[in-house]
């Protein structure tokens, strides 16, 4: 019995997955439970394993595909079932050939037709007129994620598909012919898994929201005190300043409620999000990647630096959960050392704000009237002018920097 | 030479529908026909058939008039006149497209073609013989019947699906070797007119390949019409006898000697692929001498399309049709491709059949769940009042989505019932909406509305629980 495996529903409301990688081929034995493939979604990868056990018979997708929720990717000749040692040849033509010809046995027949190269029969819900017109706009229709009704393409998903040209694999399937013969020296690199979905929240970022930015310089030399006395206290994590950021980060979100909100461009309306989930940007070997560390103020400094840890240690082995990257409602990307002396970040749509946190450099600073030595660190905050003015900007930084400057502050916020 | 942008070989319905959508496009066309205009379906197949069967069908009617209390004598058959209404019918349809080619400024040569090396054509007609050098080819070369070992067809004897077509008479005893639709739809039609019919089937089933449930149907009214059915059979060789033909037939029980009048030989088609020095093309011909073709009808030679029977399976006019429009709108640079959902087939026997999409077998195979809604035609209103509540109808969708993923008929009219179905599985409609959809009473396609109201649970006019 063939087993086909149809790309799930990873996480709620997922409509297509890019296949990254398959860790399984066709002929291959399969056990229940062991991995086949890994997966990107909303910017998880994420390792499908098989349901069943058996024997492979065949990847109906390829790496770098976009596959829609629903689409067979693999087919498994299940162990029970009779033994079918190579893989079979791909069953093409879906259409029910029926009465074609009267078909006997061999002898007075003609042989079983020739079946031409036909395309996979990926089923895809589509009117005629709708497929196409997605040809005519050069796009493989299974890419197209549907929106009608049991996933049904429609003329207005084509629309929004050509209109996201990063998503169109189409250019995989018709090179564009060069209009200049490339250099020799020229590579050409497909835009694919972590840095597609990049490409594409970042250009969707900055075509949509009106960014500003704002930078401060904040005093920190009681944080960093603070910090050095506690460091040794909350092992095993290591003890960042990330933790106190993100505590600072709690009361002035309370105060100014827009900054912890998000842009629903579909309805035009603004969210203000109850509660705070503050993502924060990772460097991975494949790209940037934002974990979210929910219910910050539910939980302590020393549960935030280890959860901060774990989100980035998984990031970083690129196998965050769905779940992990899922719910911010403001971002916070800390640059490091060699991040500049400030920075222009780009807000994580569809939230409004997103606070660059560089570097603690000692630097001379005006004590009364001397010059003294001090820790500062400069803040660059990105805000969405749609939904968040100039000067409500400017004023939720300022706290920040005050509870960043005089750690102390957050004693007045506390319950317990 | 000569350097049409189009050459089409063969004037089928696949041949004629290119040349005339390439017209259309802009394209300069010659067709090469060999035979007549309009190919196997116009001149000896679907159409002549078609008009045999109509007939017969009314003798069929007249003789069971008497149940409506009218009462007819003196039915006779006139073979030949038959035979020239068909002829006329065949004539207007074929004169229609010659009347298209003019108008579209198509050239037709009469003549056979081969290749004579890549993108080379020549054409050998009565007047000797015309090179061309096409922009583009399309070979539309259709399919032709086999023959089994023992039986040569010989237009007298031993007849082919053409030659019944073209009989003088009916004849008293008929031998049908193959139970597939083209031997059932003409040996119905013969008996209709008044042969005795025997069919020889080689496999378990008339009909093979059609949904078992829809050939019972078939099957059944054999039997009421007394055809005898012999299956898992093999007709071995004949001979002639002083009162017409005997045919060896070795059976399940034994070898068995079967008397007969003439012999219709319908065990299947060839494509017709032989002597087009495709080669020369640089065109190997695939298995079953099928030419492969890709989404677009190209095959692998540069400018060279195939489309219809001598591109694959199923060997269906329609298909070939639709493949023509493809090709040429490719030729002209459109974006066209064989995306269809569904190809719907039908069978002009007694009652009809007609299909389309996946049966639960076809489903299931495919590892989709389904559900499955049957409608009867004897609960059907319109059904019963043409006297004609044999069969039923039958609709099958994806479990969950309700996605209707095929529709299959037997029954009265099925082969006009089924493009509902087709849309329907093109639209990627759902039960509710078949369900849901007003169909007008008394009317036959009422029964696909109820059998998709029955795979939800609840159709009106059959009892299917609570």
């Amino acid at each position: 019995m063939a087993f086909e495996f149809k790309m799930p529903d990873i996480g709620e409301g997922l409509v297509e997955g890019e296949i990254v990688k398959w860790l399984v081929k066709a002929g291959e034995k399969i056990a229940e439970d062991q991995p086949m493939v890994e997966v990107l979604t909303d910017k998880a990868t994420v390792e499908l394993p098989s349901p069943r056990a058996g024997t492979v018979r065949e990847l109906r997708a390829k790496e770098g595909d976009v596959v829609p929720v629903g689409t067979v990717i693999i087919v498994i000749d299940e162990a029970g079932g009779a033994a079918k040692p190579a893989p079979e040849p791909t069953k093409p033509a879906p259409e029910p050939a029926k009465p074609a010809a009267p078909k006997g046995p061999p002898p007075r027949e003609p042989a079983p037709p020739a079946e031409p190269p036909r395309e996979p029969p990926a089923r895809v819900l589509a009117t005629p007129a709708v497929r196409k017109y997605a040809r005519e706009r050069g796009v493989e229709i299974a890419a197209i994620a549907g929106t009608g009704p049991q996933g049904r393409v429609t003329r207005e998903d084509v629309d929004r598909h050509v209109a996201a040209p990063a998503t169109a694999p189409a250019a995989a399937t018709t090179p564009a012919p060069h209009a200049v013969a490339p250099l020799a020296e020229d590579r050409r690199v497909p835009l694919r898994g972590l840095r597609r979905l990049i490409s594409q929240s970042m250009a969707r970022s900055k075509r949509t929201a009106a960014h500003f930015t704002i930078v401060e310089e904040a005093f920190v030399d009681e944080l960093v005190r603070l910090r050095e006395k506690l460091r040794d206290e909350v092992e095993p994590a290591r003890l960042s300043y990330l933790p106190f950021v993100m505590k600072a980060l709690v009361p002035a979100l309370r105060e100014f409620p827009y900054l912890n909100s998000s842009m629903d461009d579909a309805s035009n309306e603004i969210v203000l999000h109850g509660g705070i989930h503050l993502g924060f940007a990772v460097d991975t070997a494949a790209g940037l990647t934002v974990p979210v560390v929910h219910d910050v103020p539910g939980k302590t400094i020393p549960e935030l630096a280890a959860e901060i840890e774990a989100l980035a240690d998984r990031a970083r082995a690129g196998r965050a959960t769905p779940e992990d990257l899922r719910g911010g409602t403001f971002t916070i990307t800390s640059t490091g050392p060699e991040g500049g002396l400030h920075a222009t970040p780009v807000i994580n749509h569809p939230e409004v704000a997103i606070l660059g946190v560089h570097a603690i450099r000692r630097k001379p600073v005006v004590r009364g009237d001397e010059i003294a030595i001090g820790h500062v660190m400069h803040l660059s905050l990105s805000l969405d002018h749609r939904v968040v003015d100039g000067m409500t900007g400017a004023r939720f930084l300022t706290r920040v920097v005050r509870l960043l400057e005089e750690p102390g502050r957050l004693l007045l916020g506390m319950k317990q | 030479m000569t350097s049409p942008d189009v050459l089409v070989i063969g004037a089928g319905p696949g041949g004629y529908v290119a040349a005339i959508r390439a017209a259309q496009l802009g394209k300069s066309v010659t067709v090469v026909e060999k035979g007549e205009i309009g190919g196997v379906c116009l001149n000896v197949g679907c159409i002549p058939s078609k008009a045999i069967i109509t007939a017969s069908a009314l003798v069929s009617r007249m003789r069971q008039a008497d149940r409506y209390g009218i009462s007819v004598t003196g039915v006779a058959v006139d073979m030949a006149k038959l035979v020239a209404w068909k002829d006329s019918v065949v004539k207007r349809l074929t004169g229609g497209i010659g009347t298209l080619f003019g108008k579209h400024t198509i050239r037709v040569v009469a003549g056979t073609a081969r290749f004579t090396g890549p993108g080379k054509v020549a054409v050998k007609t009565a007047a000797g013989e015309e090179a061309f050098s096409p922009g583009a080819t399309i070979v539309a070369t259709g399919s032709r019947p086999v023959e089994i070992p023992g039986f040569s067809f010989d237009g007298e004897r031993i007849l082919s699906s053409t030659d019944a077509l073209a009989l003088s008479a009916v004849p008293k005893r008929l031998l049908v070797i193959g139970g597939g639709y083209i031997g059932l739809e003409l040996g119905i039609a013969l008996h209709g007119l008044g042969s005795e019919v025997t069919v020889v089937e080689l496999t378990d089933s008339i009909l093979p390949g059609t949904d078992p449930e829809l050939s019972a149907v078939v099957h059944r009214t054999l039997k009421k019409k007394k055809v005898r059915v012999l299956l898992g059979a093999k007709a071995l060789g004949w001979k002639e006898t002083p009162g017409g033909l005997s045919v060896e037939v070795e059976t399940k029980k034994g070898r068995e000697e079967i008397a007969c009048d003439k012999v219709l030989l319908t065990v299947g088609r060839r494509p017709n692929s032989e002597g087009l020095g495709l080669d020369l093309a640089g065109l190997p011909v695939g298995p079953g001498g099928f030419i492969a073709i890709d989404a677009h009808c190209r095959t692998g030679a540069e400018g060279v399309f195939a489309i219809g029977d001598v591109a694959g399976q199923p060997m269906l006019a329609h298909k070939a049709s639709r493949e023509g429009i493809i090709a040429a709108e490719v030729i002209a640079g459109r974006p066209s491709a064989r995306d269809w959902a569904a190809i719907p087939a039908v069978i002009f026997t007694d009652p009809e059949i007609a299909s389309v999409g996946l049966t639960e077998a076809e489903a299931a195979a495919k590892g989709i769940e389904t559900v499955t809604g049957k409608f009867p035609f004897g609960a059907n209103g319109r059904a019963l009042t043409l006297d004609a509540g044999e069969g039923f109808a039958k609709v099958v969708a994806e479990k969950g989505s309700g996605v209707v993923l095929g529709v299959h008929l037997v029954g009265p009219e099925a082969a006009e019932l089924v493009s509902e179905g087709a849309l329907a599985v093109e639209m990627g409609a759902t039960l509710e909406d078949l369900a849901l959809t007003i169909h007008p009473h008394p009317t036959l396609p009422e029964t696909i509305m109820e059998a998709a109201e029955a795979a939800l649970g609840h159709a009106i006019h059959i009892y299917t629980g609570k």
